[in-house]
């Protein structure tokens, strides 16, 4: 090759790489040399190293070779080793991704289109929505303007893969000499090389999912410190200690146990407490004695840590308190053999306008939030003691809606203007907060049947809002991307929790109420530091929008479902997923938690509540882990509805579940 | 190229009045405006998931538009989803089915219902972890192939195919029900608790899991307690009861069912005892058989051809007991005038004349088997009587000739022949040779109806049209001719301007009213005076 044919190319390439002081500087070399004597050191006799340059300068904007080296690549890793194969093909996606941006990027839209539709099939199972997502990007602008591809461009994608694979990648990129794809693999992966052999292909969630570039800020932040246990001197600890002496003193007396009992159900009808039939109560009893056996076994199992509150929580009134306590005492200990018992409220003639549905701590009210900007609350107690016979069947429901004196039998709280996306009870079941589209959040009285406080502050709807275990705080998450929170008194919010990529869109309180959590439409769930709003862990591994949250009660794992039916359950200290939870094939709209934590609830767009064992999951970790078995999640029961897609669950003190939907027609 | 092509840009560029617009522009427009569409949909697809559904509708895209702060989309907010259709011919052309809506229909149509207010019901969706079979809940699979645990097997060892028996799990409270149920029938002792266990039996919702055993016990039960005539009627009892409950799905169980309730109906001998009043139960199971076939004839199209089979067959047994054979004629009989009027009566006569020795209390000296006879006898008057009189109240068009015309030249001769025959069939002596003569009549009588039937008579039908009554018919009975003048009034009343299909359906009405007019007279020969209740005063001064 001419030599200076060579100096060409170089120029070429460094101003077209914008290098230019350094073409400057190799313009002025090439002067100085001239004259003198060139001593043509290497690079002009080297003829790979020609080659290379060649390579370099051939026509960079020339689509066709995206296209080439892609395919070629791709049929190498699909003829590769079986045992290495799905290493190998996991690098493929980034690759693929990055190709067709970059086409985009360089204005080749048509041939863009082409190679994305080409190879799109591939990475469909696992990647559907981002392809989706990435679909529409057309012209160079929409790299830009999009959020998701702006973080793809700038973020690396960590890889795991075994010395093996990696030595086998490199060696085939270096042999082809396929520099265009070394080269976005160079830009766009991280790898992590491990020895020893591949991993088994199914474990590792995290390596399939691509996230922006706060992969590395997550690790991070992971590693910060969080006091996930329990409140020290709470109620459960209380009741943990007079559970001990009550337990000694019934040794030498049984009737006061008759006569507790008796007081508690005077109390708990007084309080309309347990709601609408007393046999809801009778069977919580049944399992009284059981309870007492079990919880002392529990307690010895895992002794949570207690922190101090970081919030100054409100003061509770000792009546509340007590009929809490005697909930506590009265619960049944559920367990993989011992079921709980669900009662179903089905919402009849929504005419699809039900958004949300939410049902208060003792079931005994349930709200409903509507698309015309209404919220009806019922008064499940009052209902049943009304028409005893009113469960027959849906002939009655005329009837039924329209009270003993011709009125309707709910509470229509007006003064939202756009769709009521959520609402929730207090503790107590005194107030109920509803946001909307908006902007708003309200705070009604269910005493006065009056919206009390209007809360300003969010830009875009709000999607949640959730009381705090204690009451009087509550946190909220909108399309403005941040999560905030309040407390009842003040109309501005205390904390502004910003962060996530995309839209907020449900948010959880964690038990001890110094944290909060929150699943986002980027597909990440994070949980925040209420004292200080900083962002204190990332949960990464779902592959599509996260509609609903649960914490477990001693504080120490979380459940998180998402758009597709996948239910994970997280370990709150090491951020890691302990068990994805497979079984609901679409939206997983609540989740909840048993009062002892041993049963994980889910509802579903798939008109099934199903139960998860989760002491099973969680405890047999270790043990399986040697054994490879990763199928340690264990789907109990599932309960099929008629055709009504679950939108809430909740399990009262007392561990009976209650589920709440609205009765859709069958498409026809 | 994307999902809208630079055409889409040009035609919308042209729909709102922008002629001018450069190829250039419109292929640069084009990729903005998909993704743009894009972005609207991604929000809205957001709105749809908060708003819990899953189907996206336009009110979730006018959301989104409001989330971008654009102008919503107007006139497509009618609440349900767009269903659209794929043109045909085209392989991506759609449209939304709108149909032309006429202002005249709008107008006339009755007001909508007010849509019904939002409610909640509440149900247990599982009590302890086990689903309640309540109408509320999904229904189970009651029989449920054990997947799981073949899957299971054949992860863990080699392929061997393990079939479990297939469990059919009762809840504890269901089982003690049914023993609760079972105790009461059998146990005889308490006839107000008893009849309590049946009013819950015909209305309890979520009985339907016992229904195979209930089905079950009862053929059981009858089998082994033929003689116990109490036990019998219970049990008879409880299966209307499960018959009437509308939350039972009990058509599977019914070919179990139907050998216990024909036992009942036609068994030789039911209890024990001469006081148990077994014609109540012969009865009552009759009336069951009827409710029956009421209810699943339709489905089960076989069940009522295979009952009456098998009650003809024991009627038309001259061995079997006349206890069988009363079982047989009420149970024939609860099925309907026709069944009657083609099985029975088409046998009357040659039954009768089995009978008739054992009604004259001279020649039967059993006084036990006199008593049956009787029984039998009134049964049949009454089967008889029941569908002489139904068929007379069937045809409503029965043309009721005007009074003048009765009054008419017709009066004498139908007056004067019912008085004969009357008289003939109160002279018990002269029976003998009127049987003959009605047992070649008697099946005239019957055949035009019997389409299937053989085709000497046919023949003529045809021509029928016109003069059917006088040819179906031998015209030897005096009706015949008085039918033939009623027609002749008709026909001057009527006019000449009388289309031909008017005339067919006349011939036919006329020919159902001569059949029906035979009949009578054939019954009143048999029966004598004893008929005479069952028939409407209109159609007796018409026929007799």
């Amino acid at each position: 090759m001419d030599p200076e044919q060579v100096d060409e190319f170089v120029m070429g390439y460094l101003k077209k790489k914008g290098f230019n002081s350094a073409a400057k500087q190799l313009q002025e070399a090439l002067h100085h040399n001239n004259g003198g004597t060139f001593n043509s050191t290497d690079y002009h006799n080297d003829p790979e190293l020609t080659k290379l340059i060649r390579s370099f300068s051939q026509s960079e904007n020339d689509p066709t070779r995206y296209r080439d080296g892609y395919s070629k690549l791709r049929s190498w890793a699909y003829n590769s080793l079986d045992l290495y194969k799905h290493e190998l093909l996991r690098v493929m996606y980034p690759v693929f991704i990055h190709c067709y941006m970059d086409l985009v990027g360089k204005g080749h839209t048509r041939e863009a289109r082409a190679f994305f539709n080409s190879f799109r099939k591939d990475h469909e199972m696992i990647h559907l929505r981002d392809l989706q997502k990435l679909e529409g990007v057309l012209v160079p602008s929409h790299l830009e303007e999009m959020e998701f591809a702006r973080s793809l461009r700038q973020s690396k994608v960590n890889i795991k893969i075994c010395q093996y694979s990696y030595d086998l990648l490199l060696q085939y990129l270096h042999r082809t000499e396929s520099t265009l794809m070394l080269g976005i693999i160079n830009e766009h992966i991280n790898f992590q090389v491990y020895s020893g052999q591949p991993n088994s292909s199914s474990d590792d969630i995290d390596a399939v999912t691509i996230v922006g570039s706060f992969q590395e800020t997550a690790d991070h932040i992971n590693q910060k410190e969080i006091q996930w246990g329990l409140l020290e001197d709470s109620l459960e600890d209380r009741l943990e200690k007079t559970g001990s002496l009550l337990s000694d003193s019934e040794k030498g007396q049984g009737e006061s146990k008759d006569g507790d009992v008796d007081d508690s159900k005077k109390r708990s009808n007084e309080i309309g407490k347990q709601g609408s039939s007393l046999k809801k109560l009778k069977k919580d009893k049944a399992g009284n004695a059981t309870a007492k056996v079990a919880r002392q076994e529990t307690s010895i199992v895992s002794p949570a840590p207690r922190v101090k509150p970081e919030l100054a929580l409100p003061v509770m009134s000792t009546d509340v308190e007590e009929s809490i306590l005697e909930d506590l005492r009265n619960r049944v200990q559920l367990s993989s053999v011992a079921m709980p018992s669900v009662s179903f409220y089905t919402f009849v003639n929504t005419h699809n306008g039900l958004n949300c549905a939410s049902i208060s701590h003792d079931g005994s009210l349930v709200a409903g939030g509507f698309s015309d900007s209404s919220i009806k609350v019922w008064n499940m107690a009052k209902i049943g003691q009304a028409g005893s016979g009113a469960l027959q069947g849906e002939s009655d429901t005329n009837d039924q809606n329209v009270g003993p004196n011709g009125r309707r039998n709910y509470t229509l709280l007006l003064g939202h203007s756009g769709p009521v996306y959520s609402a929730t009870f207090s503790p107590p079941g005194d107030f109920v907060l509803s946001s909307s589209a908006d902007t708003t959040i309200r705070l009604w009285s269910t005493q006065l049947n009056a919206n009390l406080v209007c809360y300003k502050g969010h830009n875009y709807p709000v999607w949640d809002v959730q009381f705090s275990p204690f009451g009087h705080y509550f946190a909220s998450c909108s399309h403005d991307r941040t999560a905030r929170i309040w407390s009842m008194d003040r109309v501005q919010p205390l904390r502004i929790m910003a962060g996530h990529l995309s839209d907020v869109d449900c948010v959880q309180w964690h038990p001890n109420c110094n944290y909060i959590a929150t699943g986002s439409s980027d597909k990440t769930v994070r949980l925040w530091d209420v004292q200080t709003g900083e962002c204190v862990r990332i949960f990464i591994g779902h592959r599509s929008m996260v509609l609903s949250l649960a914490m477990s009660p001693d504080g120490r794992y979380m459940a998180s479902g998402d758009e597709d039916g996948t239910i994970m359950m997280w370990d709150l200290s090491t951020a890691r997923c302990i068990t994805p939870l497979m079984g609901h094939n679409s939206c997983v709209w609540s989740l909840s938690y048993s009062g002892e934590g041993s049963l994980l609830a889910s509802g579903s767009a798939d008109c099934t509540v199903k139960l998860w064992d989760v002491t099973s999951s969680t405890k047999l970790t270790k043990a399986e882990e040697k054994n490879g078995n990763t199928n340690r999640l264990r789907s109990l029961r599932t309960f099929p509805t008629k055709s009504t897609p679950v939108h809430a669950l909740r399990f009262s003190r007392r561990n009976l579940l209650f589920a709440a939907g609205a009765l859709s027609k069958p498409a026809s | 190229m994307g999902i809208v092509p630079k055409e889409t840009i040009e035609v919308t560029a042209q729909s709102i009045g922008i002629t001018n617009l450069s190829p250039e522009a419109a292929l640069m427009l084009a990729p903005d405006v998909e993704y743009r569409v894009r972005e609207i949909m991604q929000e809205a697809i957001k709105c749809m998931r908060h708003s819990k559904r899953t189907t996206l509708t336009a009110s979730d895209v006018d959301g989104a538009l409001n989330l971008r702060s654009l102008e919503p989309s107007y006139g497509f907010a009618s609440g349900g989803p767009f269903r659209f259709r794929k043109a045909i011919g085209h392989q991506d052309l759609f449209y939304t089915d709108d149909r032309e809506v006429d202002f005249k229909d709008v107008i006339e149509s009755p007001l909508p219902k007010a849509p019904l207010d939002a409610g909640v019901v509440c149900h247990w969706l599982a009590i302890e972890g086990v689903q309640p079979a309540i109408p509320e809940n999904a229904t189970l699979e009651v029989i449920r192939a054990p997947a799981d645990n073949k899957i299971y097997e054949h992860k863990d060892g080699p392929l061997i195919d393990v079939r479990l028996p297939v469990k059919h799990v009762l809840s504890r409270e269901l089982q003690l029900y049914f023993q609760k149920i079972a105790e009461l029938t059998v146990s005889k002792s308490s006839p107000a608790l008893f009849k309590k266990a049946l009013v819950s039996l015909a209305s309890d919702s979520g009985l339907h899991p016992l229904v195979p055993y209930f089905t079950n016990f009862i053929a059981d039960e009858v089998s082994r307690g033929l003689n116990d005539f109490l036990l019998l009627f219970n049990l008879m009892h409880v299966v209307r009861s499960l018959l009437q409950n509308p939350h039972i799905h009990i058509e599977p169980y019914l070919h179990q069912l139907m050998p216990s309730i024909v036992t009942c109906l036609v068994s030789r001998k039911l209890g024990n005892r001469f006081a148990d009043n077994h014609w109540e139960l012969r009865d009552f199971t009759a009336n069951l058989v009827s409710l029956i076939c009421k209810r699943f004839g339709n489905t089960y199209i076989t069940l009522q051809s295979r009952l009456t089979k098998t009650l003809v067959n024991a009627f038309l047994d001259p061995k079997k007991a006349l206890t069988q054979h009363y079982g047989a004629i009420q149970g024939l009989s609860a099925l309907g005038h026709t069944v009657v009027r083609l099985l029975i009566l088409s046998n009357l006569e040659p039954y009768l004349s089995l009978l008739e020795p054992e009604l004259d209390a001279e020649k039967q000296k059993n006084q036990m088997k006199s008593y049956e006879a009787w029984r039998v006898y009134g049964a049949l008057l009454r089967a008889a009587g029941l569908c002489i009189h139904d068929r007379l109240k069937v045809f409503p068009n029965l043309p009721s000739p005007s009074p003048s015309f009765l009054h008419k030249g017709k009066g004498k001769i139908i007056n004067a022949e019912p008085r004969k025959r009357k008289l003939s069939a109160d002279s018990s002596e002269n029976q003998p040779p009127h049987k003959r003569l009605i047992t070649t009549d008697g099946p005239d009588v019957l055949r035009p109806h019997d389409h299937t039937g053989p085709a000497p008579m046919h023949v003529d039908k045809p021509i029928g049209n016109y003069n059917l009554p006088q040819n179906s018919a031998q015209p030897s009975s005096s009706e015949q001719a008085s039918d033939g003048e009623s027609r002749n009034g008709k026909e001057k009343e009527r006019g000449k301007s009388r289309a031909i299909t008017m005339k067919a359906i006349l011939g036919q009405i006329w020919k159902d009213d001569l059949d029906s007019g035979r009949l009578l007279v054939k019954l009143q020969q048999l029966y004598g005076d004893r008929i005479l209740p069952f028939i409407p005063s209109t159609e007796m001064s018409v026929f007799l």
